[in-house]
């Protein structure tokens, strides 16, 4: 028997505790939370409100910091970063795509694509390159001018995806990434996002409360009050 | 699309606040380029120079010196030229037209303050001609629509002649420009010996001398030597630079610089808070979008940048609008207003804009450089 790439945790988890503070008392979400994901994998994480999964996405982010407990992800302990080397790390290797998109809405859908790659040393030429080819991607060469403004929330949601992936990054977090679309537009993403896991080995993290949605990925976990209460596997 | 790109499309993303924005700043640097150049310009600090030296009465500027000290100057080492002045100031026609008129030895001006005031040998000739013919500055020829050849009377306030009449008729004999746009030419060029002997009192004695020091003598040293000769005398005088005689005739009425000084800045006081509220408050509202961009990566001095170049970015367009406008007047005004904007007055407006634009942007840039990612995604 070998051992596939998917086997080797890229995110590990180990004893995360996390308390969020409400006035005096002290609100546990995680108490020694373990988690193992390999790279390439497409996970999604459901569970009902308030039991823990943004507050997973925000500390897989590095935006949020856990109470005790390691992370780590691709080799690298997240926990032990700073705030700019959690920013430069972001940077590097992981994308976002937000439930409601959050474009910049002075800017084209080509720029907001951009945007990620201003934070990096390559010239305006390659850049625009990138950006030309990732909007072909999701599906939106010929629309970069445009504002996401005028643009549907589907069309927004892709441009949303374009920039996640624009910088090349191996992990990529969507929180409710269908959250605010209609069906058809919603199974147009997952079809993305489930192109970017199979074709270009994106490892996709995908908080979701959509069952359809949560069918696209691999691997389903179910959180309830910080805890994984299920871990179903999707045999390929 | 480059970062200062970025900058620029943040700070218009609300056209109108941006526009109005940007107008506040171009007024006030409108006002700051229109005052300040006219300290450059009227205050005499662009065109009077630090060269030519005025003697005068220690006493104060209305007590006269004696004609009998222009030898005893003329031979001072360091001396090159040197030229009795006496003043006649009244009215041509209606009261109110008030015009002053300098008399001095028409070849000592054209030695003394020849170049300064764009006096010519040919100037100076037609001068001569006659004993009651004057040079008019172009600026006040243009105000009065006079031109070589018409004659003028001039009722002065004091000087009276020596058959009690108060009228002084002159023949304009020439035109001369000045230097350049900024010299003072709004008033009138006459022959010292004329005056001194028409008039009733005050014969031999002049209002000041004015003479321009030899190639190399330094005027700020010759000055005390002057002073010095004079010290013991009944009359001791005291020698400035025609920049420092122009500041304190001024000074007599106000320290219009320090009056404008503090004008310029309560202006840029209230644009500062203006602007700094203005911003604070479009950064409030633009707080998700900040934790938007750290979530993309941008880290924290680059946040901060991000926000200092839009402000610099609402200065920069404002204080250039303000400042060419500010120009534009100054050429299209006349000299005797005495605006001018040259490099200097530029250079010093172009740095305050920065300076303002960095310090207004600081406080809103700080801000959201410290705004953590959550607190930010909490105000959607």
């Amino acid at each position: 028997m070998t051992i596939s790439e998917k086997d080797i945790p890229f995110i590990a988890l180990n004893g995360v505790s996390k308390t969020y503070r409400s006035g005096s008392e002290r609100l546990p979400i995680f108490a020694g939370l373990d988690l193992s994901i390999g790279k390439g994998e497409f996970i999604a994480v459901m569970g009902p409100s308030g039991s823990g999964k943004s507050t997973l996405l925000n500390l897989l982010a590095g935006i949020d910091q856990a109470d005790s407990g390691s992370i780590q992800i691709g080799g690298q302990r997240l926990d032990q970063m700073g705030e700019a080397a959690r920013s430069a790390w972001r940077a590097q290797h992981m994308g976002i795509v937000f439930q409601f998109y959050n474009l910049l809405p002075m800017l084209t859908a080509a720029e907001n694509v951009e945007l990620p790659l201003l934070l990096k040393s390559i010239s305006g030429r390659v850049r625009r390159e990138r950006v030309s080819k990732v909007l072909d991607i999701v599906g939106l060469n010929g629309r970069g001018r445009q504002s996401p403004t005028k643009m549907s929330g589907g069309q927004q949601q892709r441009v949303g995806i374009a920039r996640a992936i624009v910088a090349d990054p191996t992990l990529l977090l969507c929180d409710e990434p269908t959250g605010d679309l209609d069906r058809k537009s919603a199974d147009q993403v997952l079809a993305m996002l489930g192109f970017l896991n199979r074709e270009l080995g994106k490892t996709i993290i995908m908080v979701t409360h959509d069952p359809e949605a949560a069918a696209q990925a691999g691997r389903t976990l179910h959180l309830d009050k910080g805890v994984f209460v299920e871990d179903e596997q999707v045999m390929a | 699309m480059t970062f200062w790109n970025f900058a620029r499309k943040s700070a218009l993303r609300k056209p109108l606040r941006s526009a109005l924005l940007i107008v506040s700043v171009a007024m006030t640097f409108l006002i700051y380029g229109l005052t300040a150049g006219f300290v450059a310009g009227s205050q005499g600090t662009a065109a009077a120079s630090d060269e030519l030296l005025g003697v005068m009465n220690a006493a104060g500027r209305g007590q006269p010196l004696p004609m009998a000290y222009l030898s005893r100057i003329a031979a001072l080492p360091g001396v090159a030229d040197v030229s009795p002045i006496t003043r006649l100031r009244g009215s041509v026609g209606d009261a109110r037209n008030v015009v002053a008129v300098s008399a001095g030895d028409p070849d000592k001006l054209l030695a003394v303050s020849g170049a300064d005031l764009g006096l010519t040998p040919s100037l100076i000739d037609a001068l001569k001609s006659r004993r009651d013919k004057v040079l008019v500055g172009q600026s006040l020829a243009q105000a009065q629509g006079w031109k070589t050849g018409d004659s003028l009377t001039v009722t002065a306030f004091r000087t009276k002649k020596d058959d009690g009449s108060r009228d002084w008729r002159f023949e304009i004999a020439g035109i001369f420009e000045g230097k350049n746009a900024s010299t003072d030419t709004h008033f009138i060029l006459a022959q010292y010996e004329y005056i001194n002997k028409a008039r009733a009192r005050g014969i031999d004695t002049v209002w000041a001398f004015a003479l321009r020091p030899e190639p190399g003598m330094a005027a700020q040293d010759l000055a005390p030597q002057i002073d010095a000769l004079f010290a013991n005398s009944a009359a001791p005088t005291r020698t400035m630079s025609e920049k420092q005689f122009l500041s304190a005739f001024l000074s007599q009425y106000a320290d219009v610089k320090r009056v404008i000084t503090l004008v310029v800045g309560v202006s840029f006081v209230t644009l500062l808070m203006i602007v700094i509220n203005t911003m604070v408050f479009a950064l409030r509202e633009r707080r998700f979008e900040i934790g938007v961009l750290k979530t993309l990566g941008f880290r924290s001095p680059q946040i901060l940048l991000l926000v200092l170049a839009e402000a610099l970015f609402v200065f920069v367009v404002g204080g250039a609008i303000g400042l060419v406008v500010a120009k534009l007047i100054s050429l299209a005004t006349p000299p005797a207003l005495g605006l001018v904007i040259g490099a200097q007055v530029s250079l010093r407006t172009i740095a305050l804009i920065l300076l303002l634009g960095f310090v207004a942007g600081l406080l809103p840039a700080l801000s959201a450089m410290r705004t953590p990612i959550l607190a930010a995604f909490r105000t959607r």
